[in-house]
């Protein structure tokens, strides 16, 4: 079936479509909108569902008295309902060039990322949320986007920053999220899609144990977090990042996709030893500080059909209880 | 000396010189460029290999480059043309190839070892390659037991030369044969009649000695060229000096009784061939059976002679038998020719030569008389002679009345009347049977008599005796001496020419000789000759017996012979030769390839060195078995398959080296000239192997290159 030059077709397949057609966006804790929505607000409001009784004060609309409990209980009773609001759904997007691994295969990530960022929006200007994203590249942010809006339009425009725009250089963290916290007037979920597996700015060129960039990081998603928005990180993994499959003594020149750190040459074989202990302890330490600080890990392998990690995206999103994904790289 | 590549294309191969520096441009692995955002887990402190960009061992690739240079020329195989060379007449033409087999040719002079033979082979080898189409060829080599190749047309005879020769060699060592000039009738023979003007050349290959091309004549009749084609050296040049050897010669043996009754003195003679000037130390044994009983050491000097000698004494009665003596030379592995380092003969305890002499001129006076002088030269040999004397008439009455020349061994009539026709025919019959007859000439001896009477023994007929004035060519001289002797002649066998080994008769004044009548058909031999060439002893075969004639006085009435030193071995090898028993001293002694006729007209079993038995029998009734293979040196038993099965009937002999081919010593060899366009062949010597060497050497030094390279970059 030809997807035609539509970019969100493109990004989302007609299966993916059509699996995600009876779906929800939901978030597991109650939302502050600014208008009427699909999801269970603070603030009891003009809801469906029964949420409590209180004294009918004057100025109550007369039309939520209970009669029935009032009768009962002898005086006025104001029946309350769980009240109902629209989502802010923010996208910050890891624009570097980690994010190209893959190019060209099935398993390219920023076309990953793509697909879930614009089926996240999908179901959330479906239900009437506001959706605004924000990106970091080549060490500048684009926030002309970021205001969140209920528009169809910002829909295609994000499709299109998938299919037409390539992710390079290096994404400026802090300023990318502090862009965001700073837009960010009402409780939204922040969803963070990188790899986050070198989020370190220009200037460093630290090992793989100097985790000063991992933890500004984290703290400024805890900073996020502790505004009261809800923070989802999705963090796109290639296959190869979690097996390295040169096993070969063939010489591998390995670049930096960010372009910040030197080349590393030198035979596959010996280029695997220890890193992948070093991965793993990396994923084992970047799941526990985000559990710590409040922040839902969701782990991606950008590897088969997408439509798996997204409905388990969704389902965590929802507050499904799913056990934190601590392990780490299968040896 | 030229270089040159027998394989010039081969050297296409030095393009791969380029192999190793190419193979590092293309070779060189280009690394798999990958963009790999997980980079910062790849630990930059784990040994990062670099690729090479560059060539960073240049002695490791100059020694490769250098090796795979060496390798291709190796393939291309050098060559480089030698300093023998040999010259092949340019146009079609006829060619014997006369191959040298004497047992000079086992002397390895070469610097890698090879012997004279091995040399001649390849000689042989290039000649075949050279010989212009058209052209045929034969093979004579010279060891009477090798059936030669007739000639025959180029491409045919090329590969049954080659076969001839191949089961020649395979057929082992055969030291010994015919020296060139004695085979050089038989190539003649093969060359056959001229046929227009159509060339014909023998090609002698053998060594530069005086008993190998040195004793070839350059023009052999009925212009027949001869080709001389050395192992060492060139023709026309002085060929170098071979290594100095050391052999031994003139076994004999004789009782000793002043030590002992059963005691044997066993006596040989070992010269150094050659040498410096030091003292050359040279242990001998004595080997009885094959057990070693005596050893000795011996100081030689260049080109120096030293006595050996052992004394053996037989510990019981039973050992007087015959018994296999041998005089080695040991711990002399290095001796480039060895098949005369050792000698054998069969000590003999009970082998008398009766000797029955027939005086014709009786004198009152003792030094007058030729028995005196006769019994005197065999006084030195007492216990192994028996010696009788009889008056012409005397004899005439005993040969009337019954067979006294029964047990007689040799019989000498030394100026004797003729016999009488009765007389003369039973010395004829014993003379059939084996027995020797030594007639020497005097006043009494009618030359008429004798050739009627004696026409069938007589190695040439009398004429006339004349006074040496009157001898061809020499009209003046008042006396004529004696020539050297002639060593190929049996009686002298193991003498040698030189200081010492001639008989030293030069100076012998004979006044007065008998002529012969020439006739080539009587199968002669001349023994000894006077200096105009005349025949003073000549010897002839007949039947089992043999026959001298000494044209001479056997006492001083013609001449002072028995006044010469020489007189008295001339005289006792004349008498063993006769008795062919070879009496005390030497027992029988053959050359290699020479005939042993035996005592009987019976069938023999003779049993060669290493035991094995050989059948023989007579090739006509009534005749003596002859036993012709003696090719071996050893000893040799003949026991008669008819008769008493003990020693008594069983004859013993050995067969011997030449022992002039001990004799090494280099000559020049003259080149010939040929008529007409003549090619001069280059033999090339290999010399990849040498090369072949280097790149052993080379993938050694590249392997220590490389180890002490990795040594000294190993991390620390």
């Amino acid at each position: 079936m030809s997807t035609g030059d539509d970019p969100i077709e493109q990004l989302i397949p007609a299966a993916l479509r059509a699996a995600l057609a009876r779906r929800e966006l939901l978030v597991r804790r109650p939302v502050a909108g600014i208008r009427h929505g699909q999801h269970r607000s603070l603030r009891p409001g003009l809801g469906r569902d029964f949420r409590d009784y209180r004294a009918y004060v004057p100025g109550d609309d007369p039309r939520r008295l209970d009669w029935r409990a009032a009768a009962r209980s002898q005086r006025l009773v104001v029946r309350q309902t769980e009240s109902e609001e629209e989502l802010a759904l923010v996208l910050a997007i890891d624009g570097s060039g980690a994010m190209a691994y893959g190019e060209g295969s099935g398993q390219d990530r920023w076309r990953w990322a793509g697909t879930l960022a614009t089926a996240l929006a999908s179901l959330a200007l479906r239900q009437g949320d506001r959706v605004g994203f924000a990106l970091g590249r080549a060490g500048a942010i684009e926030v002309g986007s970021l205001e969140p809006t209920a528009r169809r339009d910002r829909l295609r425009a994000l499709g299109r920053l998938f299919v037409h725009e390539r992710p390079t250089g290096v994404c400026p963290w802090p300023s990318l999220l502090g862009a965001v916290a700073a837009r960010l007037r009402r409780q939204s979920l922040v969803v963070v899609l990188s790899d986050l597996l070198d989020p370190g700015s220009g200037s460093e060129s630290g090992s793989g144990s100097d985790r000063s960039a991992d933890e500004a990081l984290l703290r400024d998603l805890g900073l996020l977090r502790a505004g009261g928005h809800d923070v989802v990180v999705v963090q796109l993994l290639h296959p190869d990042e979690l097996e390295f499959p040169w096993t070969e003594p063939r010489v591998l020149q390995l670049e930096d996709p960010r372009g910040r750190r030197p080349e590393i040459e030198g035979p596959g074989s010996v280029l695997r030893e220890g890193y992948l202990a070093r991965l793993d302890e990396h994923l084992r330490w970047l799941a526990q500080s985000c559990e710590q600080v409040g922040v839902l890990l969701v782990r991606v392998v950008t590897k088969g059909d997408p439509a798996g990690p997204l409905l388990e995206l969704l389902a965590r999103l929802a507050g499904v209880p799913v056990e934190v994904e601590t392990r780490g790289v299968e040896r | 000396m030229s270089f040159s590549l027998l394989s010039p294309l081969l050297l296409l191969g030095l393009l791969g010189l380029g192999l190793p520096v190419l193979a590092h441009l293309l070779g060189r692995e280009r690394p798999q460029k990958l963009r790999f955002a997980a980079l910062r887990f790849v630990a930059p402190h784990d040994p990062v290999v670099s690729q090479r960009r560059s060539i960073r061992d240049w002695p490791l690739l100059l020694i490769r480059l250098l090796l795979l240079l060496v390798l291709v020329v190796v393939l291309a195989r050098p060559v480089v043309g030698s300093e023998a060379e040999v010259t092949v007449l340019a146009e079609p033409h006829d060619a014997v190839v006369l191959l040298d087999a004497s047992a000079s040719m086992e002397l390895r002079a070469d610097s890698r070892g090879r012997s004279d033979r091995e040399l001649a082979r390849e000689r042989l080898e290039t000649l075949l390659e050279a010989m212009p189409p058209g052209s045929r060829i034969g093979l004579v080599i010279s060891d009477p037991q090798v059936p030669q190749v007739e000639l025959g047309e180029l491409d045919q005879s090329v590969a049954t030369i080659r076969a001839r020769v191949d089961d020649w060699t395979r057929a082992g060592e055969r030291p010994g044969g015919w020296t060139l000039a004695e085979a050089l009738p038989r190539a003649l023979g093969l060359l056959g009649e001229r046929q227009g003007d159509r060339p014909r050349i023998i090609y002698a290959i053998g060594d530069p000695t005086g008993g190998g091309l040195g004793s070839l004549p350059e023009v052999a009749g009925e212009a027949v060229t001869i080709v001389p084609i050395p192992t060492r050296g060139r023709p026309g040049q002085a060929a170098p000096e071979p290594p100095e050897h050391v052999g031994l010669r003139e076994l004999t043996w004789a009782p000793a009784p002043e030590l002992d009754p059963r005691a044997l003195r066993v006596s040989a003679i070992a010269h150094r061939f050659g040498g410096g000037d030091n003292q050359l130390e040279v242990s001998a044994a004595l080997i009885i059976g094959d057990e070693e009983v005596a050893r000795t050491q011996v100081t030689l000097s260049a080109n120096g002679d030293a006595p050996i000698e052992f004394v053996h004494t037989p510990v019981s009665a039973a050992d007087v038998q015959p018994l296999r003596a041998r005089i080695e030379l040991v711990d002399r592995p290095d001796d480039p020719l060895t098949i005369d380092d050792r000698r054998q003969l069969w000590l003999i305890g009970q082998d008398e030569i009766d000797v029955l002499i027939v005086n014709g001129d009786p004198s009152d006076t003792r030094v007058n008389d030729e028995i005196f002088f006769f019994a005197t030269a065999l006084g030195s040999e007492t216990s192994a002679m028996e010696i009788r004397g009889l008056a012409p008439d005397q004899l005439e009455d005993q040969l009337r009345e019954g067979d006294p020349l029964a047990d007689v061994d040799v019989l000498v009539l030394a100026n004797v009347r003729a016999p009488g026709p009765e007389q003369t025919a039973k010395i004829l019959t014993r003379v059939e049977q084996g027995m020797g007859l030594w007639i020497s000439v005097g006043d009494r001896v009618s030359a008429s008599e004798y050739n009627e009477r004696f026409t069938t023994l007589l190695p040439l007929l009398l004429r006339e005796a004349v006074y040496t004035g009157t001898a061809p060519g020499r009209t003046e001289a008042r006396s004529e001496g004696l020539a050297p002797i002639s060593l190929a002649h049996p009686i002298f066998t193991s003498m040698t020419t030189g200081e010492g080994g001639d008989l030293d008769l030069g100076a012998t004044a004979t006044k007065r000789m008998f002529l012969l009548e020439p006739d080539a058909r009587r199968g002669a031999d001349i023994a000894l000759a006077f200096t105009s060439g005349a025949p003073a002893l000549i010897t002839r075969d007949r039947g089992a017996g043999r026959v001298a004639l000494l044209t001479t006085t056997l006492d001083r009435d013609w001449s002072d012979l028995p006044l010469r030193p020489g007189f008295v071995p001339l005289v006792i090898r004349t008498v063993q030769w006769l008795a062919d028993a070879g009496g005390v001293g030497t027992t029988g002694s053959l050359q290699i390839g020479a005939s042993k006729s035996l005592a009987r007209s019976t069938p023999y079993t003779v049993y060669t060195p290493n035991g094995e038995p050989l059948p023989i029998a007579p090739e006509a009734a009534g005749e003596p078995a002859r036993f012709t293979r003696t090719d071996a040196p050893g000893h040799y038993r003949a026991v008669p398959n008819e008769g008493e099965d003990d020693s008594a009937s069983a004859e013993f002999f050995v067969v011997e080296i030449d022992p002039r081919e001990s004799d090494t010593t280099a000559i020049a060899v003259a080149g010939a000239e040929l008529e007409g366009e003549a090619g001069t062949v280059t033999i090339y010597a290999p010399r990849w192997r040498e090369l072949a060497l280097l790149v052993l050497v080379l993938l050694g030094l590249e392997s220590l290159v490389r180890w002490w390279l990795g040594r000294t970059r190993a991390p620390r």
